[in-house]
C-alpha cells in the first residue's frame, strides 16, 4: 500500500470555493434558469467573474466594465470608472488576490490544465529569472495599454467618443477567456454554434491552449486584472504570512509555486510575503515543511499554517501495524 | 576511465609503498579506537538498551560489514560518499547500498600525511585517505565507487587523490546558492549521478523506486524528529553523542531497518523519562554543538562536553541532525518533478559553510536554540577547516547580539588537546551555570 507524506491539505476547500464560483458565475451549469441577455445582476462586477461574453453570467467581468466606462467616461467625467476603481480596490484591500486562485474561474480552468499536464506526465517549463520578471510586466503594460487606449476615447475633447466597437474593448479583442468561454457555452449547448468568434480571438484562444500544454497558469502571469489586483495587494488582510525565524531557505515554496512568486522563497525580513504575483493559493502553505513557517493569515489570525509532512491514508495505519515494512 | 587503465597521479607505486608493519599497526590501532569508544560510550550509567544496536552498525568490522560483504558476492554494489549531499535515495533505487566514508580514526591521519606531507590539511580529509590508502578500515574494501560533490577544497582534492585506488564520481556543487543557474546546475548533476548510478548496477531507476526509497527516508525523518523531542525537556533521556551515533548510523545501514530501530529506541527513551531515568547531571549546561564534521569514532569534543557537566541537546552539524531533516516534498510527479525535487532537498536546506552567503546556517542555529532552549553553544572547528573557521567568527557575533555566549574550539586528530580542550570547556560549562 503506497502512502503518502503530505502536510497540509488546503487544496479540496480551494476546488469547492472554485467550483462554488464557476457555478455561480455560470449558473445554467446548475441547472438554474438563464438571467435573460441584460440580467439584473449584471451591473454587479467583482475583481474577476464570468467574462462578459458568458451570455447567461449573473455577474460581469469587471476589466469589461472598466474598459467600457472608461471609453465612455465622456459623461460623467469618468466618475463611475473612478468608482468602480475604488470599489475593487476595497475588495483587494481585503480578500487580497483570494479573488485569483479561490473565486476566479479563468484560474480554476488554467489549474485543471495543470492537473491534466500533471496526469499525462508532461513536465512544465521552467523558467530563468529574467522571463519570470519580463511576463510580470507584461502584465502591467497590458494595463497601462489599455487605460492608454480608452481613455482617449472617454474624452470628448479628443472627438474620438464616436468611436466604439472593438477599440472601447481593446483587451477583450485579445482576451483568451472570450474564446475559450465561448466555445464552453457551445459545448454546454448554451451558444448556437453558429456564433462565429473573430479571427483574433481564435488566435489567443489557440495561444492559450497551448502554453497550458507547457507552463503553469500562463495567462495568470500576464492577466491585466491580475496586475490591476497587484497593486494593491501588498497590505491585503488576507495575507500570505512568513516566519523567517522558520524559514530554512529549503526553497520548496518557490518550486511549487505555479506563480514561480519569488518573494515567498527571498523574503526574510518582511512577514508579509505575498502581493505581486502571489494569488494566495496557499500552495506553499501545504508544501512548507517546518511547522509554522508558511501561513494564511486574516489580519491578526492565522488560518492555516505549515507542518512537517506526515504520512497520511492507510499507508499510516499500516506503519503502525507493521513497523516501518510497507 | 576505470581506475586500472588509469595513471596515477599521486603515487605511482601502490603496492609496497606503505610497509606492512605501517599497515598493521593502522589497522590495529584503529580496531582499537573503535572498542574504546564503544566501551566509554555504553559504560554510561543510564543509557538505553536499544542503542547497543547502532553500536554494532558503527562498528570497526562489525556485523553491518559482514552483511554488505555478503551483498557483495551476491553480486551487489555498493556506493561510499564523503557528503551529506549525495542523495542516497537514488542509490537504493539503483539497488546498490551507500556508506559513509568518512573517517573519524585518529591513527589513518598517518599515512596521508606522509604521502602529501601537508601537516595544515584537514586532518578528517587526511584520515579518511588514508584509511582508503591501507585499507585500515574493512569498509574500505566494500566500495565499488565513491561519489562526492566538491564541497570544501580539502574535500575535492580528497577525492581527485581518491581516484588512484577507487572510482570516484565528483558531482560539480554550485557554491553560490543564489546564483540563478545554480539550480539548474545542480539538477543537471543530480540527473548525471543518476546514469552514473544506472550504469554501476546495470539496473535502471525508475520514477516507482524512487518514490518507494523518498517515503522510506522520510518516514526515517519522521521517527528521528520524534527522538529529537526526547531532547527538549528539563531532563533528557540521551546524550548528544547517542543522537549523533544514531544519526550517523543512518548513513551505514538499511534506512527501513534503521527506522525500525529508532522507533524501538524512541519507545525506551518515553519508558525511560516515565521512570525518572535520565543522563547528564541534573542542572547540566545545556550546549548546542555546532561547526566541523564530528565522525564516528571521533567522539572527542562531545565526550568532553558530556563529562563536565554539559548537556548537549541539540546540534548543527552535517554528521548530526543535519543528516536527518528536511524531508522531500514531492509536487509534481512526473520524472523531472521528482528529480527536481531530490536536487532542492540536497542543495538549498545544507548550511555546509562551503556555500556563500550561508545566512541559513545562523537561522538553524538560532532558531534550534529556542526549540531545544540551549544556553550556550561549542562551536568546534577541525585544525585547518577555513570555512567553519571564517563562520565562527560571524556565528559569534551575531549570537552575541542574541545573548547566547559561545565557546570556540580547534581539534586535531590525536588525544593530544584532550586536557587544554577539557579545561575550557569547564570553564564555560561554570559560566553558563553562573549565568542562570
Ligand atoms: S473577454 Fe476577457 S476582458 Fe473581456 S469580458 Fe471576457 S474575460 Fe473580461
Ligand atoms: S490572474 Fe487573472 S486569470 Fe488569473 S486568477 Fe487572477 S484574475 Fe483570474
Ligand atoms: S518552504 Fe518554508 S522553510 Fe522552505 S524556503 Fe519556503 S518558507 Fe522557507
Ligand atoms: S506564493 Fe504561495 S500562495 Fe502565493 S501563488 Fe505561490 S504558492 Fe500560491
Amino acid at each position: 500500500m503506497s502512502a503518502d507524506y503530505k502536510g497540509r491539505n488546503i487544496r479540496p476547500l480551494r476546488v469547492v470555493f472554485q467550483l462554488g464560483a464557476f457555478a455561480f458565475f455560470i449558473g445554467q451549469l446548475l441547472g438554474l434558469p438563464p438571467f435573460g441577455t441584460e440580467p439584473v445582476l449584471r451591473r454587479v462586477f467583482l475583481p474577476n467573474a464570468a467574462c462578459r461574453y458568458m451570455n447567461t453570467a449573473p455577474t460581469s467581468c469587471f476589466y469589461y466594465q472598466l474598459q467600457d466606462s472608461l471609453a465612455h467616461g465622456a459623461s460623467d467625467l469618468f466618475a463611475s470608472a473612478l468608482i468602480m476603481l475604488l470599489v475593487v480596490i476595497l475588495l483587494v484591500l481585503v480578500l487580497g488576490r483570494t479573488w485569483c486562485s479561490w473565486l476566479c474561474p479563468f484560474g480554476f480552468v488554467q489549474e485543471l490544465f495543470s492537473d491534466l499536464r500533471e496526469l499525462v506526465g508532461i513536465p512544465f517549463l521552467r523558467m530563468g529569472f529574467a522571463s519570470r520578471v519580463l511576463l510580470r510586466r507584461v502584465k502591467y503594460a497590458i494595463l497601462i495599454l489599455t487605460v492608454l487606449i480608452t481613455v482617449p476615447l472617454g474624452i470628448s475633447a479628443l472627438g474620438l467618443a464616436g468611436c466604439t466597437g472593438a477599440l472601447s474593448l481593446p483587451f477583450c479583442q485579445v482576451c483568451p477567456a472570450k474564446g475559450f468561454f465561448t466555445i464552453f457555452q457551445q459545448i454546454l449547448g448554451l451558444e448556437p454554434w453558429s456564433t462565429r468568434l473573430p479571427l483574433l480571438a481564435w488566435a489567443s484562444l489557440l495561444i492559450f491552449l497551448g502554453t497550458n500544454v507547457f507552463m503553469r497558469m500562463p495567462f495568470c502571469r500576464i492577466c491585466p486584472m491580475g496586475g490591476l489586483m497587484a497593486l494593491f495587494a501588498g497590505g491585503s488582510m488576507i495575507y500570505l504570512k512568513k516566519d523567517p525565524d522558520r524559514c530554512t531557505k529549503c526553497r520548496i515554496c518557490l518550486r511549487v509555486c505555479p506563480m514561480d512568486h519569488d518573494r515567498v522563497y527571498e523574503e526574510m525580513g518582511r512577514i508579509d510575503v505575498g502581493g505581486e504575483d502571489c494569488t494566495l493559493c496557499a500552495r506553499c502553505v501545504e508544501m512548507c515543511p517546518e511547522e509554522g513557517c508558511l501561513s494564511l493569515a486574516a489580519g491578526p489570525f492565522v488560518l492555516v499554517t505549515s507542518r512537517p509532512p506526515k504520512k497520511v491514508g492507510l499507508g499510516r495505519i499500516f506503519q503502525r501495524i507493521r513497523g516501518n515494512d510497507r | 576511465m576505470k581506475k586500472e587503465d588509469r595513471p596515477a597521479r599521486y603515487i605511482k607505486e601502490r603496492k609496497g609503498y606503505f610497509s606492512e608493519a605501517q599497515v598493521d599497526r593502522t589497522k590495529k590501532e584503529s580496531k582499537k579506537m573503535s572498542q574504546r569508544i564503544r566501551k566509554e560510550m555504553s559504560s554510561k550509567k543510564v543509557r538505553a538498551k536499544a542503542m547497543s544496536y547502532f553500536d554494532d552498525v558503527m562498528e570497526y568490522g562489525g556485523p553491518r560489514v559482514a552483511e554488505l560483504e555478503k551483498f557483495k558476492k551476491g553480486g551487489g554494489k555498493v556506493v561510499g560518499t564523503m557528503c551529506v549531499m549525495v542523495p542516497s535515495e537514488l542509490t537504493y533505487a539503483a539497488g546498490a547500498r551507500s556508506i559513509r566514508l568518512c573517517s573519524g580514526y585518529y591513527e589513518c591521519v598517518h599515512p596521508a600525511n606522509e604521502l602529501l606531507g601537508d601537516a595544515g590539511l584537514c586532518p578528517m580529509v587526511k584520515s579518511t585517505l588514508g584509511s582508503e590508502m591501507v585499507g585500515a578500515n574493512p569498509i574500505t574494501d566494500l566500495v565499488d565507487l565513491v561519489v562526492t560533490p566538491a564541497t570544501c577544497d580539502g574535500k575535492m582534492k580528497l577525492a581527485e587523490i581518491l581516484e588512484d585506488w577507487v572510482d570516484v564520481h565528483i558531482m560539480n556543487l554550485p557554491r553560490v546558492k543564489t546564483g540563478d543557474t545554480t539550480s539548474k546546475t545542480w539538477l543537471a548533476e543530480i540527473e548525471f549521478l543518476k546514469s552514473r548510478l544506472e550504469a554501476l548496477t546495470g539496473r535502471s531507476i525508475g520514477k516507482k523506486d524512487i518514490i518507494e526509497q523518498i517515503e522510506l527516508y522520510n518516514s526515517a525523518q519522521e521517527v528521528y524528529r520524534d527522538l529529537l523531542e526526547h531532547r527538549k525537556g528539563r531532563r533528557v533521556s540521551i546524550t548528544g553523542q547517542d543522537a549523533m551515533l544514531v544519526a550517523q548510523a543512518s548513513q551505514m545501514d538499511d534506512v527501513r531497518r534503521w527506522t525500525k530501530k529508532v522507533r524501538e529506541l524512541v519507545l525506551e527513551l518515553d519508558m525511560m523519562e516515565r521512570e525518572g531515568r535520565f543522563v547528564g547531571e541534573e542542572g547540566g549546561a545545556r550546549i548546542l554543538l555546532a561547526g566541523s564534521p564530528m565522525i564516528y569514532p571521533n567522539f572527542k569534543i562531545p565526550s568532553i562536553v558530556e563529562d563536565s557537566g554539559g548537556t548537549i541537546i541539540t546540534d548543527e552539524l552535517c554528521t548530526g541532525i543535519r543528516l536527518m531533516s528536511d524531508p522531500i516534498v514531492l509536487e509534481s510527479r512526473t520524472m523531472r518533478g521528482v528529480m527536481e525535487a531530490i536536487a532542492e532537498k540536497y542543495f538549498y536546506p545544507c548550511s555546509c559553510p562551503c556555500f556563500t552567503p550561508n545566512d541559513e546556517r545562523i537561522n538553524r542555529i538560532k532558531m534550534s536554540i529556542k526549540a531545544f532552549g540551549a544556553e550556550g553553544v561549542v562551536f568546534h572547528s577541525l585544525r585547518g577547516c577555513h570555512l567553519n573557521n571564517l563562520e565562527a567568527t560571524k556565528i559569534e557575533l551575531e549570537l552575541k547580539s542574541a545573548g547566547i555566549p559561545m565557546l570556540k574550539l580547534e581539534s586535531e586528530y590525536d588525544e593530544g588537546d584532550v586536557e587544554q580542550v577539557r579545561t575550557r570547556v569547564e570553564a564555560f560549562v561554570e559560566m553558563l551555570r553562573a549565568r542562570r
